[in-house]
């Protein structure tokens, strides 16, 4: 082209924008498969279900605690080395909870309890009084 | 600048050099396609859609009920009956065929110093999942002092335990 004629050059640079802009949204929707990709990886990694069904199982021990004695007894304790034994092994989590004698809050008796959770990514921490 | 001429062919290298380059990034980018298994989502919403089930198996259907229809099953080691429930709670069909979903369920317990497991529920042959990945759900259960019938010997009999049932869930 160059130098046979020197006509109809901004014809020719046009063409070339708009296949560069094809180019470019061709791309895009390429791409457009992994829009959630980071979003799904993070939900999946951060244990919310683990943290709440860990609290769920701790008030159900501190039910338990509170029909059946105190949280010292051998009872108690073997339920409280399950959940953290089976949790290190089955759910690669650091966890450890205390249930502590019952204050008066409000007028209500209410055990205070401590929770320990850590994953090595997600670490939670709650005192909870229950 | 020594000469000024040829500068059109110049541009026109670079340009069609350019294009070239686009063509073979598109070409070869294209054919590496990411599948929406890579992607993680149906294994995010399978995840949760497991959690979700498990939870509400875990809650007990009327006010003053003590037990939910998780313990139920747990304390009679009934599998099939919890595999019937948990696999219509997770289906999302309106009629027809159930989702093609499947399952196996362990239940988790401490001996002594041993962690060991029960399979609960034992997954039905010729299931393989191919492409997505197998999701795992869990939940506590708390069972009493007496081993529930069925459950293994070694199972403590003398003291309340606490039991993680795993769920093992994919979709073939």
């Amino acid at each position: 082209m160059a130098c046979m004629n020197e006509e109809g050059q901004w014809i020719v640079l046009m063409g070339l924008l708009v296949a560069v802009g094809i180019f470019f949204l061709a791309l895009i929707i390429n791409q457009s498969a992994l829009v959630g990709q980071t979003t799904a990886e993070g939900v999946l990694e951060f244990p919310k279900n683990d943290i709440r069904d860990l609290r769920a199982a701790v008030f159900d021990y501190v039910d338990y605690v509170d029909r059946f004695g105190n949280a010292n007894n051998r009872s108690s304790q073997a339920v409280r080395q399950d959940i953290i034994a089976i949790s290190l092994e089955r759910k690669n989590a650091v966890v450890d909870f205390d249930v502590e004698s019952p204050q008066n809050i409000s007028g209500r008796l209410l055990y205070p309890v401590t929770i320990h959770y850590n994953n090595g990514v997600t670490k939670y921490d709650e005192r909870v009084y229950y | 600048m020594v000469s000024e001429e040829g500068q059109l062919y110049t541009m026109e290298g670079v340009a069609a050099g350019i294009i070239m380059l686009l063509a073979a990034y598109i070409a070869v980018s294209t054919t590496g396609i990411y599948t929406t298994g890579d992607t993680h989502i149906p294994d995010m919403q399978l995840e949760q859609l497991g959690s979700d089930v498990l939870a509400m198996m875990d809650t007990p259907d009327t006010a003053g009920d003590s037990k939910s229809d998780l313990e139920n099953f747990v304390n009679t080691n009934n599998g099939d009956e919890f595999k019937k429930m948990f696999l219509s709670y997770c289906n999302a069909t309106t009629s027809g065929d159930l989702d093609n979903l499947h399952m196996s369920a362990v239940v988790v317990y401490r001996s002594g110093g041993e962690i060991r497991e029960h399979q609960f529920v034992a997954p039905d042959d010729n299931t393989w999942t191919g492409r997505e990945n197998a999701v795992r759900v869990t939940r506590w259960v708390q069972l009493p002092t007496t081993r529930p019938a069925g459950m293994p010997t070694d199972m403590p009999n003398d003291r309340p335990k606490a039991v993680l049932v795993e769920v093992l869930l994919w979709r073939a």
